[in-house]
């Protein structure tokens, strides 16, 4: 048995500290890309912004003149207090969230976090962002990498642990479909005049890469990557694990594990699920436009599950600050 | 390992002792020495080990531990800053130290004043013998805000009210531990106990294993058996909880540690519910019983039904529970007339009249102004006495007599004669103090004491409890919220 609550609790750590990890690579990969390739200003920085949903809110507080500058994106997605989906408000409320559920996670958890954020609010991380930013990413990779070890290694596997990494691996299909998303037209039908040039290989490689994935990518396939390759092996590849269709299969089968068997409590969700899984089948079977417009359809069934998952299990509207930009279909 | 500084094989220097110039408050006994400098004979030995750590090593772990609360997350909320206003309660490296062969008489002390409170609160909440045999004024007694008249004839299940009891204790100059006040509500600070305790074998492990200390690890097992052992009748398969207003409350690392270290939920108002007289948690798999209650939250936030019918806190209806016998609350609602002021007085009394003992831990000697006698006495020794409001709390309402001009003396004594029934008189006690370290020197600072006892079918005493003490030179307050903070207590095997 698990407190609604709790597990409410527990399914937010995972996202909150997946949500870092993805946004604290794509900024250290979206770096090193932006100095190799020759893209139009506007397209350097902005689909950092738009991946994590926060287009609208930029362009409120930073200003739209301000996408094509480089430090004032990372300066919002790193730090900006109003920025819900920022790098410190993630840890803050990764941290907050296992807080409220110390007698759940294990010891080891909390002292993982909090140590990290004890960091953050010391003044270290600010010191290490302003001397070392590529080192400063890592560091929050690493953090999560630490955190899914020790949550492994040391905590009961049963519900908690079971919430914990359905929101893991919710977050992490959401991330990685938007990521698609805000490189379609680079890689896809409307990039006709770019398909098979450099720059399209550049963007390939940057999508794969902001995604942890160029070195599997490239054990399944021989010669340069294309981009309907990438993007194919991003949503299909069972094996990968931050592909959708992987992060599906786990969340279907951790789906499995929490539904407790009585009133037909979960069944919402399974069949949210169903559906998402469903469209993710039709993908290959269409043709390019038809496949663009099945991520916009994958991204709102995500939001879909979630809003059932958290109907199904918590019983209650996700509060503000969880919902803002956690959903957020972002298309381009 | 040897607790040395900097030294590593060779040639060694002596470290510089650390209690070599240690002096003592004139007419203020002392936990670790006697008077002349001479520690007391149990404390020889931990004098001497602690000596050769030496003050720089000493100063170099009491910086350490700062680090190791602020990591372990063992830090109480501050109310003003709501979302990141998380503070340490300081900690002082040097421990205080409580003689074995003494600590006997203070545990037989303690559960005998937890008996005769709880017979007091069944006595109370049944058939008021103590009133109408003349030992508590009635008049007394309705006026106690934490009297609840509307819960009479409900008895606990096993007839238990205090499952936990905070007792404060203060030494004064001739060296007698007294009662300070009974906290029979929900008494916090146990947690602090143990974090201590893990402190001072991480940061001193060779003092504390020569120190032969009794161990207060086992806490949260003797509490969750002591509530299982009071559980209702018929209720097995019910679950444990304790009940937290949330995160932001300041007690909550508290709150969230006992659930952790006693293996059960921790859940707020809104996890609850009561259906048919019987308490639900919500979890993912639909309703579960619950049959045992471990509440942080005040009885006026308990059940908005019963209490506060304004109030949104509270689980609704879980008052109807307990009345129907359905769910055993630690400690009892109704238990704030136990430890209240007005009643101190009478605690000889009540551990004469329900226990016909003579009271073992003796208490401050302490003047009822609504008795035109000691009012009288009161009037005239304005000057050597504190006078508290019986409902008072946090130093308000009160005069220090012995520091208070001859105005305000005056003025006071004005309001007394206008409302006798509102005051008790007590002498200013010099709390005894404790060698503390403050900027590198151990120095003379005062202290209090509050040991914890748990009731269940019999009553256990955490051996030692939460020092608190005044790290401001010469003050006599202990709160952490006026520059107080804790050390860990070595009661010795």
């Amino acid at each position: 048995m698990i407190l609604s609550r709790v597990a409410e609790s527990c399914f937010w750590l995972g996202r909150y500290v997946e949500r870092m990890e993805s946004t604290a690579r794509l900024l250290r990969v979206n770096r090193a890309f932006v100095l190799d390739v020759p893209v139009e200003q506007l397209a350097r920085w902005r689909p950092v912004v738009v991946v994590s949903g926060e287009e609208l809110r930029f362009r409120e507080h930073v200003g739209s003149d301000a996408f094509t500058d480089g430090e004032r994106v990372e300066e919002y997605m790193a730090w900006d207090p109003r920025n819900p989906a920022s790098l410190t408000n993630s840890i803050f409320w990764a941290r907050e969230n296992a807080r409220t559920t110390r007698e759940i996670v294990s010891l080891e958890m909390w002292q993982t976090l909090n140590s990290f954020f004890q960091w953050m609010k010391g003044g270290q991380g600010r010191r290490l962002w302003s001397s070392d930013r590529e080192q400063f990413y890592l560091r929050m990779q690493e953090l999560a990498a630490l955190f899914w070890g020790v949550m492994y290694g040391t905590m009961l596997h049963e519900e908690p642990f079971d919430f914990v990494r359905l929101g893991m691996y919710l977050e992490r299909a959401g991330q990685t479909v938007r990521m698609i998303d805000v490189r379609y037209h680079m890689l896809g039908p409307h990039a006709h005049e770019t398909i098979g040039t450099p720059i399209e290989t550049a963007h390939a490689m940057a999508l794969l890469r902001s995604c942890s994935a160029t070195e599997p990518f490239l054990k399944r396939t021989r010669g340069i990557p294309s981009g309907a390759h990438a993007v194919d092996f991003l949503l299909h590849d069972e094996a990968f694990p931050r592909s959708v269709r992987h992060c599906l299969d786990r969340a279907a089968h951790g789906l499995k594990r929490v539904r407790p068997g009585v009133r037909d409590i979960g069944a919402r969700t399974q069949r949210e699920l169903g559906h998402l899984e469903k469209t993710l089948g039709e993908d290959g079977t269409r043709g390019r436009d038809e496949a663009h417009e099945n991520l916009t359809h994958l991204i709102e069934g995500l939001a879909a599950t979630c809003e059932a998952f958290q109907y199904d299990f918590f019983g209650q509207a996700p509060t503000e600050e969880r919902r803002s930009s956690a959903d957020a279909a972002s298309s381009t | 390992m040897k607790e040395r500084g900097g030294t590593n094989g060779g040639e060694r220097q002596a470290p510089e002792p650390v209690f070599g110039d240690y002096s003592l408050l004139p007419g203020t006994s002392d936990e670790c020495f006697a008077a002349g400098a001479e520690p007391h004979p149990y404390a020889r030995e931990i004098v001497r080990l602690i000596d050769n750590v030496g003050r720089a090593a000493l100063k170099a772990r009491q910086r350490l531990t700062t680090g190791a609360f602020l990591k372990g997350g063992i830090t109480f909320n501050v109310y003003s800053d709501k979302k990141r206003g998380e503070r340490i309660f300081p900690f002082d490296l040097v421990p205080r130290i409580v003689d074995g062969a003494a600590w006997g008489r203070v545990e037989r002390g303690l559960v005998q004043r937890v008996a005769a409170l709880n017979a007091l609160l069944l006595d109370i909440y049944g058939e008021q013998r103590i009133i109408k045999e003349g030992v508590i004024p009635e008049s007394l007694l309705l006026k106690c805000p934490g009297y609840l008249p509307k819960l009479r004839g409900l008895a606990p299940p096993s007839n238990v009210f205090v499952h936990i009891a905070g007792i404060d204790l203060i030494r004064d100059s001739k060296g007698e531990l007294l009662v300070l006040e009974d906290n029979a509500r929900t008494p916090s600070g146990v947690s602090y106990v143990l974090e201590n305790r893990a402190m001072m074998k991480r940061f001193l492990p060779y003092v504390f294993q020569h120190a032969h200390v009794r161990s207060v690890d086992e806490y949260p097992a003797r509490l969750r058996d002591a509530l299982r052992a009071v559980e209702p009748a018929g209720c097995d398969d019910g679950a444990m909880v304790v009940l937290t207003p949330g995160p932001f409350n300041s007690a909550y690392f508290e709150h969230s540690f006992l659930a952790r270290r006693m293996g059960t939920p921790l859940v707020q108002a809104s996890d609850l519910f009561v259906e048919d007289a019987k308490v639900y948690v919500k979890t993912t798999a639909g309703p579960q019983r619950v049959s045992i209650v471990y509440r942080r939250i005040d009885d006026d936030f308990l059940d908005p039904e019963f209490f506060r019918p304004d109030s949104l806190l509270g689980v609704p209806g879980i008052m109807k529970a307990y009345a129907a016998g359905n769910v055993t609350l630690a400690n009892a609602p109704g238990n704030g007339v136990a430890d209240d002021k007005a009643i101190y007085p009478y605690m000889p009394d009540v551990i004469r009249f329900y226990l016909s003992e003579e009271p073992i831990l003796g208490q401050i000697e302490t003047l009822l102004c609504g008795r035109p006698k000691e009012l009288e006495h009161v009037l005239a020794h304005l000057h050597e006495l504190v006078v508290k409001e019986v409902n008072g709390s946090g130093g308000y309402g009160m005069l220090v007599g012995p520091k208070a001009s001859a105005r305000e003396r005056e003025e006071f004594a004005r309001k007394l004669r206008g409302n006798p029934d509102n005051y008790i008189a007590q002498p200013l006690i010099q709390l005894s103090t404790s060698p503390t370290l403050i900027d590198g020197q151990v120095v003379a600072r005062r202290v209090d004491l509050r040991p914890f006892v748990v009731t269940g079918k019999d009553s256990w005493v955490l051996p030692g409890g939460l020092t608190r003490v005044a790290l401001v030179e010469g003050s006599y307050v202990v709160n952490s919220s006026q520059g107080g903070g804790s050390k860990d207590t070595w009661v010795l095997q």
